[in-house]
């Protein structure tokens, strides 16, 4: 689809000035009038039965309209569903937005109190009173496992929510003959999305609005605004559980302060805040707050991964084989074990790999729930993968990089089946780490290296690759699932009567731009100046259904791809009209901004065409239809499949063990890039999350489940100077499949950064490649190898 | 809640001097948003912390979440919406963090905004250590000076290269032309 949307590349955001000058408004920013105040209790230990509840004195303090407790909420509403309950025999937990009987991780929701303040609601959590009978609490999955462990659910016979196992050629038993076989254990810390706005949510449960659902029994329509990436998603979950029916239920999403994945997952919070709506009859708004944050929000990555890799002599690799086991929480989140999952799936990376055998299993922990969280379990399976051949390049005394070269998957290849499942479409691999390998050099990184080294500095680099599927679809494929999913998204697109056009999409806008490419992608396909575009988004009433929500990079591949195809058809609509205003055959025009012009340049601009569509009607022969507007769903035919390689330079100081990372580079193939600001953006962002959870965040647990880490100053995300200087070249290999030309790149930047950082520190230090196997990097532990390791 | 309890005070906001009731606990962030209904200062941990809440208080950066509202009586206080828009026609005093407005549009150019949360107090922190650096910005001092502000969309690439584009362009070329 590449063309005349070259013009518009470089434009400009247009989400830009509202932020910038601090007029858009975020959750916390809205308030209807009445609105009350909710503040949930939250259990302090990890695992316990609640012996006793006792609410009086929280009730009657002035101030406080309701405590809701566990029984409350079973009155109201019926068991959360999970979204991803897509491996067979996952088990069920049948569990309540709030605890009924008994809590899984401290933070577990037991009470909450709707009050006219929020500083009223908290100091009336303070006031509840419970007794917790304490149960040993199981914090880590060897423990989970052992056969006296104590059982989380009780209605289970262990403490595994799902086992799958995905095998290709002879599996792991071509391990066996391989020449050559390297075993690696490998441990990721748990890490978080954390956006920087935390979650919110108000509900206005009245008896406004909707003749219809009186009629239907309930007490009005529930009106939902939250800052979910997800809407239509959250308003099915929320129908469900509720028995309200959709069309009884509106959910709006204002602007979003970064989602990253955490906000793509569904939470009890939503659905405790519609119940206190309801059974107070005032709009209730919660927002979480900071310290919440860290145990209330999905956590993620946390898996410990048990890999081999076999390989002929001259480095030819027969077979991997990866058992990943993941740390969930006490309860089951909105996505199951899904990201942990995926590793059945991406195992196997940017290489060919004839037998390959991968297994994953979900452990439940008295942790906060595991979930979503930018890249999902991508990041975990890259690090796998590549970890592997650095350990394997290391004992055959073969360059990381050949090694890579000599395995990837070739060009001429593609379409490529993985053998475990996933297809990959398109692309030059060995391109993207040969154009990086070149760029870093031109760029002098290994003069920089060598000097360094010379001046006793630590200093090295990391050069690895990754895949990133995305668009998940198809619809039908995914259906055949135990889940109640589709991956379509549908556009409307409709022209106003000054000419003016506006883009209806079900993806939502949380920092990635949406509201400028969809732009840019309908007025390419339209004909129209991007300036006379809107996208309108993040209100389930108005704008389309998109089941999946705005994750797994869906807007490039697929929303574009809908919005691609019904602007055209638009456009068809526009050409007749102005065929008959011109008196002209639709052959003889042409289209372009905003405007239809004839071979002797006879005009008309979308302004009158659309005034003859709506407003004056007697300009167009009979056989016209008033109004201007369009409707496409796209439904993917597949994942489509971006890759790339990064590098990245590091420097271990010898003195701390602190890494820093000095440079990056990244060559990414995101097919057709509608906008390089917006994709350099996406990409360097990701990597700097990533960078985070390498060397600095990580939540953790005293052994007891008491959380350590409820600040930001023990968890520590990166900051200005904990940044490298970062730069992104593309190549731009067109998917076969998708109409739009691109694929996602939302998640790019989070899937080898782990794995290069691990490789540069590797190659900064003596004592060859593999030998780093958990993250975040310890800098006791780099300290203990550099002493170990020189004299 | 009754009266009891609540103080009187008197701030000039954004070039305005108005009155509030507050509570005791309340905190400047608190009043800013919720009873001036600027919400442009943002609450990203309410712990000190992040950042997003920066204002300028009687010319100096606050963390408008750490201050108590009636701290601020008698104060002048500026707000993202104050300093980021063209003075409306009955504003008293003159708006300061003059080179704001020019920085968010640096901003703008060099995409060092995503989600935009973090953007209010990038821009107040930013303009002050861009104006306190004079000439001798870097990248290096910049990123110091906004080691308290957390973005975690960006990666901050944008952010520093403006501010050190703006302060670089204004210290060498102080009449503000363009350079040829
Ligand atoms: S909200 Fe004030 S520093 Fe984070
Ligand atoms: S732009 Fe989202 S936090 Fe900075």
């Amino acid at each position: 689809m590449t063309g005349s949307n070259e013009t518009f590349k470089e434009v400009l955001r247009f989400e830009d000035d509202a932020l910038l000058n601090g007029s858009r408004r975020f959750i916390d920013d809205l308030e209807p009038r009445g609105t009350l105040h909710i503040a949930m209790a939250r259990s302090p230990v990890a695992h316990a039965r609640l012996a006793s509840i006792d609410i009086a004195k929280s009730s009657s303090m002035p101030g406080v309209h309701t405590v809701l407790t566990g029984e409350d909420i079973s009155r109201h509403s019926t068991p959360t569903p999970i979204g991803w309950e897509h491996i067979a025999d996952q088990r069920r937990t049948e569990s309540l937005a709030m605890a009924t009987s008994t809590v899984r991780y401290v933070g577990h929701i037991v009470a909450a109190v709707v009050a006219e303040t929020r500083a009223i609601a908290e100091d009336a959590v303070d006031a509840i009173e419970i007794d917790y009978d304490l149960l040993p609490a199981v914090m880590d999955v060897d423990a989970a496992r052992e056969t006296n462990a104590p059982i989380l659910h009780s209605s289970w016979p262990d403490n595994v929510l799902a086992t799958d196992q995905q095998t290709s050629g002879d599996g792991r038993s071509a391990l066996k003959s391989a020449h050559t076989i390297v075993d690696l254990e490998l441990d990721i810390g748990r890490a978080f999305g954390c956006p920087l706005e935390t979650r919110g949510v108000i509900a206005d449960w009245g008896l406004q609005n909707q003749a219809g659902s009186q009629r239907s029994g309930s007490v009005g329509r529930l009106i939902v605004d939250l800052n979910s990436q997800s809407p239509n998603r959250v308003r099915e979950v929320l129908s469900q559980v509720l028995g309200v029916s959709v069309s009884d239920l509106l959910v709006r999403v204002p602007a979003i302060g970064g989602g990253f994945g955490a906000k793509a997952n569904y939470y009890g919070e939503e659905i405790i805040t519609c119940i206190a709506s309801k059974v107070c009859g005032r709009p209730v708004k919660y927002i979480e707050d900071r310290s919440e944050s860290f145990v209330a929000t999905s956590h993620a990555r946390d898996a410990k991964m048990s890999v081999s890799i076999g390989a002929d002599g001259d480095g030819s690799i027969v077979a991997f084989r990866s058992d990943v086991v993941g740390t969930l929480g006490g309860e089951v989140s909105s996505v199951g074990m899904g990201p942990i999952w995926v590793s059945t799936r991406a195992g196997t990376g940017s290489y060919q790999i004839p037998n390959a055998d991968i297994t994953t299993t979900g452990v439940m922990t008295n942790r906060t729930p595991f979930g979503s969280f930018r890249g999902w379990g991508s990041p975990i399976a890259n690090f796998a993968i590549e970890r592997a051949i650095d350990a394997l390049a290391d004992r055959l005394s073969i360059d990381p990089i050949d090694l890579r070269l000599k395995n990837m998957v070739r060009p001429e290849q593609m379409p490529f089946q993985n053998g475990l499942g996933w297809r990959l479409d398109s692309g030059d691999y060995p391109e993207a780490l040969r154009r990086t390998l070149k760029s870093v050099t031109q760029a002098g990184w290994f003069d920089e290296v060598t000097d360094a080294t010379s001046n006793g500095r630590f200093v090295g680099i990391g050069l690895v690759n990754f895949i990133e599927a995305t668009g998940v679809g198809n619809s039908r494929k995914m259906g055949r699932l135990p889940m109640e999913q589709g991956g379509f998204d549908e556009a409307v697109v409709r022209m106003d009567s000054t000419g003016t056009v506006q883009v209806f999409t079900g993806q939502t806008g949380m920092g990635q731009g949406i509201e400028t490419t969809l732009a840019q992608v309908c007025a390419t396909a339209l004909g129209a100046n991007v300036n006379d575009v809107r996208v309108v988004f993040g209100d389930t009433d108005s704008c389309p259904y998109t089941g999946y929500g705005t994750g797994g990079c869906r807007t490039a591949p697929v929303a574009a791809s809908s919005v691609m195809l019904a602007s055209q058809d638009l456009q068809g609509q526009v050409l007749e009209m102005a065929a008959s205003l011109l008196n002209l055959d639709e052959a003889e025009l042409t289209i372009s901004n905003s405007a239809v012009s004839g071979p002797t340049g006879e005009k008309v601009t979308f302004a009158d065409i659309g005034t003859a569509a709506y407003r004056k009607l007697n300009r167009l022969p009979d056989h016209h239809s008033p109004t201007l507007q369009a409707r496409y769903v796209w439904d993917p035919v597949d994942r489509t499949i971006g890759y790339g390689s990064i590098a990245v330079m590091v420097e271990v100081c010898a003195d701390t063990g602190l890494v820093s990372v000095l440079r990056y580079h990244a060559v990414d193939d995101c097919g057709y890039v509608i906008n390089p600001a917006i994709v350099d953006g996406q990409v360097m962002g990701g990597f700097v999350q990533v960078l985070g959870s390498t060397l600095m965040e990580e939540l953790r647990y005293d052994e007891d489940g008491n959380p350590l880490t409820t600040t930001f100053r023990d968890y520590l995300v990166p900051l200005a100077g904990d940044v490298p200087e970062m730069t992104v070249e593309h190549m731009e290999t067109l998917p076969p499949d998708v109409p739009s030309g691109s694929k996602g790149v939302g998640e790019a930047g989070t899937m080898a950064a782990m794995s290069a950082i691990a490789q540069a520190v590797e190659h900064a230090l003596p004592g060859g490649y593999g030998w780093i196997r958990s993250i975040p990097l310890s800098p006791e532990l780099l300290l203990h190898h550099i002493d170990a390791a020189t004299p | 809640m009754s009266g009891t309890g609540t103080h009187q005070l008197s701030i000039s906001i954004n070039g305005r001097h108005e009155n509030f009731d507050v509570e005791p606990r309340s905190t400047l962030a608190e009043l800013l948003r919720e009873q001036a209904g600027l919400t442009g200062t943002k609450i990203g941990c309410e712990q000190g912390s992040c950042g997003a809440c920066t204002i300028l208080f009687d010319g100096e950066q606050v963390r408008s979440c750490l201050m108590f509202a009636v701290q601020a009586a008698d104060s002048e206080v500026w707000t993202i919406e104050g300093l980021a828009s063209p003075p409306p026609e009955n504003q008293t005093s003159p708006t300061p963090l003059a080179g704001l407005p020019e920085l968010a549009e640096a901003f703008k150019r060099n995409h060092a905004l995503q989600c935009g949360f973090c953007t209010p107090g990038m821009l107040i922190a930013g303009t002050l250590i861009g104006e306190a650096c004079g000439g001798a910005i870097n990248e290096e001092r910049v990123k110091e000076g906004l080691s308290g502000n957390i973005c975690r969309c960006t990666g901050y690439q944008g952010i520093v290269q403006s501010v050190v584009e703006v302060f670089e362009l204004k210290t060498s070329n102080p009449a503000g032309e363009k350079p040829q």
